[in-house]
């Protein structure tokens, strides 16, 4: 895989690593819910299942 | 369900899982067993009991901290781009056996601290492995007595039993092969089979609790929203809630790449790289799969039960107190799938790690050495055994002596957190050439003591001797060694307290004394092949460095000794063939030294390998600047071979392109010659006629009669004019060939230039007695020098004259109109051009050989000139081919 594909996935990798924690991940101290599931956990699976399709994506496309 | 019932259902699922991994050997080609998903599923063996049940009782008590054990990983994934390729690259280079060896191997294949990895791995897995007894003693135990939840003698005896056959099933299937580097493509298949099982069986009681005890998620959540309050389960409440989140979360990224269970099936049993294409992304899925309903399951359970005791095992109570115990068995054996997975892989990983760097380096060498090679493979398979069986007979133990006080999850943390010790090392390791061993081995004794002192030692003093003292007022009585609280930082939970000191002294000792401390010259060696691997992997074998002296009889006995005659010899002549070495070569160098211990590598691990190797050879002391400095040369030499080899091959291109050149060179030359001799000859002839008229009419005695001496003036005359057109010819055509012969271009009637041109030859033709045809009659404009024109008119003329058969001889000139071109052209039927002449009649210089006269005719330039005149003029001129008789020269001029 090129080098700069390469260097999408460290940077999806940085930023689920600002994501994920403090300060950024307070941004998910959400009180609620959608359809019985706690804001919070809303938030995070969302952020969790799109780093999945990125990194998908990514590697569909790009390794050979 | 009684007991029996219970254990024949084990037996019967490990008969299956037997089974899965028999076939998967007998295949070890086949696409089932080699491909992405079985991969991504094989590092599922990350999800232990303890994802499977004690996720449910931390989301039960305290919310969110179950999800940062998955968030590293999920962070990680990305990453194995880079760096997890990285590693599967070295190891697969060196034939690393274990993450032991690995990190031995980056600081110089050193012993000790393959050793202390080896240590330190056990010390953070028995305790997890004694978590996963722990969950299959009470998950029998509920699923055998599904009333009450108390402990009774049969219980230990059960577990007992469990971890018995699960110290024989490991065993048996762990050690088939000596070579720890053959993959154990069986393990790895019903590894991968049962995370099948442990995600399915886990949804299905997911979807049942939810869908079918509920009425979906908002059911139980406004359930549970009226009992309790959702606010501390669901967000993260304080800033040192956030600091125990961030460093849980960095415990599972370095998790994932350290655990052994997690090395071993990421690295060392991976087939492919490009496997990893689908595991980056299908990991983090699968993990997030698993984590959907952890917190309905929790919930569920608190609603069911009113309270949060023995969350952990809502999964089986929640299907009991329903009497579905089918549905309980199943989730009974997803849980049980998960610990044997982990239990297999973990014990099979440190067994080979024991084996490799504790027990043979520091005992058994010098057996070895002396032993029969079949000997040695019995000795090894078996200290691999005992090595396997101990382990789970000492997890067994540490359970029945701790795990009652422990939850899951904290023993998890505690086994997490003395294997991140490992991570400095590892991690700067593999982009730091700077980094030593002493370095390592400090960083990594003063981590793992940390841990022990803040984490491991206040619960085995309070089990021990039931007293809080050590935890309430610190060692000694000193309030900043307070083992909870060290240096009153006192907002942290223990075990991100622990993570926190033990690795921030950890990374400062590392990076301290790597700068101190230059480590020796093998050490850097082996630091800038990790370091630099992706170079490296060209110059494979030359890449350690070696000086000394060795004999390839010694080596080739060691070699018997562990691989077998056979075997030792179709190495060597691999190795010899591969080199282009002779067959009976008899001192060996670098390279034979690294292939050896790269050979042993896989029985005994490198440190071993390396030993044994070494009290075979004498090895001379370099400095670290030698091996440095041969380095650069052996990179240097291979790019230097790619450039001389594409230099030498330019040159040979060259050079047969000058032999070309120089060829051409001497047939012009001999040209040359040739028309030097025939213009001499033409010269001459002319000047030797007029010198004779002349002297003759000088003779004054001579009474010669009146039209005699006019004959002869005639004669001076004609020769002179010969001469002087000869000379003009050759001035004419110096001046073409160099270009600076102008054309004089107008526009002319070409029927005009034809007419002048046939006139001007009428007599000679009427005294040849051959007809000149002049036959299109039409008047044609185009620009054209006239002079030149008729030049090349005449000389076409006067060819056709000079071959045409007196009498019999017919000349026809015509033109006619083509695209863009006039096309002119001259035909006699006289003898025609031979065969061998016609591509080469426009060259100048050159005559026919086949002139019927002993004298050539003509200096060979006239058509020369002619061709230059036309190609001056844009147009082009040939002779036509295959004609019957005679010759028929063409040629044709643009016009607009």
């Amino acid at each position: 895989m090129k080098k700069r594909h390469e260097q999408k996935l460290i940077v999806l990798s940085v930023a689920l690593f600002l994501v994920f924690n403090i300060p950024f991940v307070l941004i998910f101290n959400v009180d609620g819910h959608l359809f019985g599931i706690p804001y919070f956990y809303v938030l995070i699976f969302s952020t969790w299942l799109l780093s999945v399709v990125i990194s998908f994506i990514v590697l569909k496309r790009h390794y050979e | 369900m009684s007991n029996y019932a219970l254990v024949i259902i084990i037996v019967v699922y490990l008969a299956v899982l037997f089974y899965i991994a028999f076939i998967a050997e007998k295949k070890r080609q086949s696409k089932w067993v080699n491909n992405p998903y079985v991969f991504t599923l094989s590092l599922a063996v990350y999800c232990s009991a303890w994802t499977y049940y004690g996720s449910v009782g931390i989301a039960a008590n305290s919310g969110i901290n179950f999800l940062p054990i998955y968030l590293g990983p999920v962070i990680a994934a990305p990453l194995w781009i880079v760096v997890l390729r990285k590693i599967i690259r070295i190891s697969k280079q060196h034939k690393i056996s274990s993450i032991a060896d690995f990190i031995s191997l980056r600081y110089g294949n050193n012993r000790f601290l393959g050793a202390l990895v080896t240590a330190i791995c056990l010390i953070g897995t028995l305790p997890y492995i004694s978590l996963q007894l722990k969950a299959v003693s009470e998950t029998f135990e509920i699923m055998s007595d599904d009333t009450s939840y108390i402990s009774t003698s049969i219980i230990d005896d059960s577990t007992f039993y469990v971890a018995l056959l699960l110290a024989i099933f490991a065993t048996f299937f762990g050690t088939q092969n000596t070579d720890a580097s053959e993959k154990h493509k069986g393990i790895i298949a019903s590894v991968a089979f049962e995370s099948i099982l442990k995600l399915l069986f886990f949804l299905v009681i997911g979807i049942y609790a939810t869908y079918y005890l509920f009425d979906g998620t908002s059911d139980i959540y406004n359930k549970i929203l009226a009992i309790t309050d959702l606010k501390p389960l669901t967000t993260i409440g304080s800033l040192e809630e956030g600091f125990n989140w961030a460093f849980t979360m960095g415990l599972s990224f370095m998790a994932i790449f350290l655990l052994p269970r997690q090395f071993q099936v990421s690295v060392l049993e991976n087939n492919r790289e490009k496997h990893l294409k689908q595991a980056i992304w299908m990991f983090p899925l699968y993990l997030l799969l698993f984590n959907v309903f952890v917190i309905f399951i929790a919930w569920a359970g608190k609603l069911t039960f009113g309270n949060t005791q023995n969350a952990e095992y809502f999964t089986l109570f929640l299907p009991l107190k329903q009497g579905h115990s089918f549905l309980a068995t199943l989730v009974f054996l997803g849980g049980f799938s998960a610990v044997i997975s982990m239990v297999i892989v973990s014990t099979l990983a440190l067994s080979t790690m024991v084996s490799n760097n504790l027990i043979i380096p520091y005992g058994f060498l010098d057996k070895f050495i002396k032993n029969q090679p079949e000997r040695n493979s019995k000795y090894i398979k078996n200290i691999r055994r005992i090595s396997i069986f101990s382990i789970i007979i000492v997890a067994y133990f540490f359970y029945v002596s701790f795990s009652k006080e422990l939850s899951l999850y904290a023993i998890g943390l505690i086994s997490f957190t003395i294997i991140s010790q490992l991570a400095p090392s590892f991690f700067i390791g593999l982009y730091w050439n700077r980094g030593s061993a002493r370095a390592a081995i400090i960083g990594m004794i003063v981590g793992v003591a940390i841990v022990l002192y803040t984490l491991v030692l206040p619960f085995t003093l309070d089990a021990f001797t039931g007293s809080d003292s050590f935890t309430e007022l610190g060692i000694f009585g000193v309030e900043a060694l307070k083992p909870y609280e060290l240096f009153g930082l006192d907002f942290l939970s223990p075990p991100a307290h622990a993570f926190f000191w033990s690795i921030s002294f950890n990374l400062l000792c590392y990076l301290v004394f790597s700068l101190i401390y230059k480590g020796n010259y093998r050490e850097r060696n082996y630091a800038e092949m990790y370091v630099d691997s992706k170079n490296f992997t060209t110059l494979q074998d030359r890449v350690l460095v070696w000086k000394g002296e060795a004999y390839v009889n010694d080596i080739k006995n060691v070699l018997i000794r562990f691989l077998g005659e056979n075997k030792a010899n179709r190495a060597l002549n691999i190795f010899f063939t591969k080199y282009k070495l002779p067959q009976d070569t008899q001192l060996a160098d670098a390279r034979l030294i690294n292939f050896s211990e790269k050979l042993l590598t896989g029985s005994i691990g490198s440190a071993s390998a390396k030993i044994l190797i070494a009290s075979v050879v004498k090895e001379e002391q370099i400095s670290l600047v030698e091996v440095l400095k041969i380095l650069e040369e052996s990179k240097e030499n291979i790019v230097n071979n790619k450039i001389l080899i594409e230099k030498s091959q330019e040159l040979s291109q060259l050079s047969s392109q000058l032999k070309q050149a120089n060829k051409d060179l001497i047939v012009k030359d001999r040209q040359k010659d040739e028309f030097l001799d025939t213009v001499a000859h033409e010269l001459k002839t002319p000047i030797t006629g007029i010198r004779a008229a002349t002297e003759l009419l000088m003779d004054e005695d001579d009474d010669m009669p009146k039209d005699m001496k006019q004959q002869f003036l005639k004669n001076i005359l004609q020769d002179s004019d010969r001469l002087g057109r000869l000379i003009n010819n050759i001035l004419d055509f110096e001046k073409l060939e160099t270009g600076r012969l102008n054309l004089d271009m107008s526009r002319q009637d070409i029927h005009v230039t034809i007419t002048k041109a046939i006139s001007s030859l009428k007599q000679i033709a009427a005294k040849k007695e051959v007809r000149i045809i002049n036959k299109n009659q039409h008047h044609f404009y185009l620009h054209y020098d006239e002079d030149r024109i008729l030049q090349v008119l005449t000389n076409l003329l006067s060819n056709a004259l000079k071959f045409c058969e007196p009498k019999r001889g017919e000349i026809v000139v015509d033109y006619k109109l083509g695209n863009q071109f006039l096309e002119i052209s001259v035909s006699d039927n006289g003898k025609g051009i031979p065969e061998e002449d016609h591509d080469y009649i426009f060259d100048k210089f050159y005559q026919s050989q086949h002139q019927n006269t002993i004298k050539p005719q003509g200096s060979g330039l006239g058509l020369a000139i002619t061709k230059q005149i036309v190609e001056k003029h844009h147009g082009k001129i040939w002779a036509k081919k295959g004609l019957k008789n005679g010759a028929s020269l063409v040629f044709k001029l643009p016009f607009k």
